[in-house]
């Protein structure tokens, strides 16, 4: 079976041929780099300085805690342990801050690639739900395919849905209006999501990014339980 | 790869941490030379252990000196460029990570709203759970369909101008078919959508899977003689439009 990338491929150890795959390995694998390289300082406490000079010569270099230190350090090439211990306490003061907002930005990151594996994997329940419904319905499947007299038909019917959509829009906003205690601005939600969830007509709205609640058969809500 | 997934903290364990420290820092080195050869560029890295003064280098400590004095020739501004240290690449990464996720979450939206819309249209989805910025967004994507839908009727139009095919005879017998009948089960439709007793619905829904699970080919054998080849299934929108459609569809209407 043909694979789309040469991942868990073996690669063999020469300059790639093709210029642009190169362009494109070499930006993945510098980010692969410094990533090991970050992973390498958290959890071992390592001192790392990489310096890579780009086909485009550009220069990319990554250090812990600094390229200028290990550099440095390597160029003085001073035999004492002074590095390891920082003698000053301000310089202790310093790298303790500095590692514990390195811990912080750890935990950032691990949060939201959580979050984006449960939204990919989200996407992918989606994707397989569209097929089973689109083998199933005609009018679910791509519009370039349809002839006349079912393009009258959807369209119909979605116009229908469309003044039904207005009017319980009307009936929300009225809703609002007299209830003070308005449910729907998802802002006092103490579920806030790490960014703000654009609705995608590019309204800016904040949106609790889960599911909306009668497609994963949740009881009908009173109106402010989805909130 | 890992078969478990490590947790990005110092290792107090030092065994442990010494052992993983050793595996890394020759996986590194790997990744170093890899990229280099890969992609024919200058590179060297300096790695300082927690238990030795001595640094280890690659490609060696001449390789290191030569990229070094290149890059300290470079200009102040080109080197620090793309500069970074832990702090900068983790906020660099994460955000990559916010973009990445913004982005699937506006898509997995409109893939929720787009079911919604067609659960919607089979009278199975309330709109009641529906919040206003939902019922926006909505009207919106059912709008983004309306106009896929006349573009479609555009280019047919044009097609059929062009080769010149009088599709009017077999197409006006269905508008006839559909018009009287539309007044009234649009209002039932309407009731459908709107109907808060699950009853109703009830009643109605087993009659649509029927409808629904009619097998593509069965309907198209009762079509072949219609002409044309037209694929009428039913749109359930309302019960009653099912049964016509079907009535249709059993007729000898068409010549």
């Amino acid at each position: 079976m043909a694979r789309k990338s040469k991942g868990r491929q073996k690669v063999e150890m020469v300059k790639m041929a093709n210029e642009s795959n190169l362009q494109v390995t070499f930006s993945k694998r510098r980010s692969g780099l410094f990533k090991k390289a970050s992973e390498l300082c958290t959890l071992c406490g390592a001192e790392v300085g990489i310096i890579v000079f780009s086909p485009g010569r550009k220069v990319f270099s990554f250090g812990h805690p600094s390229v200028e230190a290990v550099i440095d350090r390597f160029l003085s090439r001073n035999p004492s342990n002074h590095h390891l211990h920082p003698t000053s306490g301000t310089m202790q003061l310093i790298e303790a801050h500095r590692n514990a907002t390195v811990r912080e930005l750890n935990t950032e990151l691990t949060q939201v690639m959580n979050q984006l594996e449960v939204e990919k994997k989200r996407g992918d329940q989606l994707n397989q739900m569209k097929r089973v419904s689109q083998a199933q319905c005609w009018w679910e499947g791509p519009v370039d395919e349809m002839e006349m007299p079912q393009l009258d038909q959807l369209k119909s019917s979605l116009e229908d849905l469309k003044k039904n959509v207005s009017k319980q829009a009307d009936r929300v906003l009225i809703l609002n209006t007299t209830n003070p205690s308005s449910h729907y601005f998802v802002g006092s939600s103490s579920h806030q999501p790490v960014i703000p969830n654009v609705g995608f007509n590019g309204n800016h709205h904040v949106m609790p990014p889960h599911p909306l609640p009668h497609l994963d058969g949740w009881n009908h809500p009173a109106y402010g339980h989805f909130f | 790869m890992t078969r478990t997934k490590v947790k990005l903290t110092y290792i107090s364990n030092d065994s442990a941490r010494k052992a993983t420290f050793k595996k890394r820092r020759k996986g590194l080195m790997k990744k170093v030379s890899e990229l280099s050869t890969l992609c024919d560029v200058q590179a060297c890295a300096i790695i300082y252990s927690p238990y030795d003064s001595q640094p280890e280098l690659w490609p060696s400590p001449l390789g290191v000196q030569r990229v070094l004095a290149q890059f300290k020739t470079m200009p102040e501004m080109e080197q620090s460029k793309k500069m970074v240290n832990q702090e900068s690449f983790l906020r660099q990464r994460i955000a990559k990570a916010n973009e990445q996720l913004k982005k699937q979450r506006k898509e997995n939206r409109e893939k929720e709203m787009t079911r919604v819309m067609f659960q919607s249209l089979m009278g199975k989805s309330q709109l009641h759970g529906l919040s206003m910025v939902d019922l926006n967004d909505l009207g919106w994507l059912i709008d983004q369909n309306l106009k896929e839908i006349d573009n479609r009727m555009k280019n047919l139009n044009e097609q059929d101008s062009k080769s010149q095919v009088q599709l009017q005879p077999t197409t006006l017998p269905v508008a006839a078919a559909t018009v009287p009948e539309r007044g009234v089960e649009r209002q039932q439709g309407f009731e459908l959508n709107n109907n808060v007793g699950m009853a109703v619905q009830r009643q109605q829904q087993p009659f649509f899977m029927d409808m629904m699970n009619v097998p593509q080919d069965h309907q198209q054998q009762q079509m072949a003689g219609i002409g044309g080849g037209y694929e009428m299934n039913m749109l359930p929108f309302a019960a009653d439009q099912c049964q016509i459609n079907a009535i249709w569809s059993n007729s000898s209407f068409y010549p």
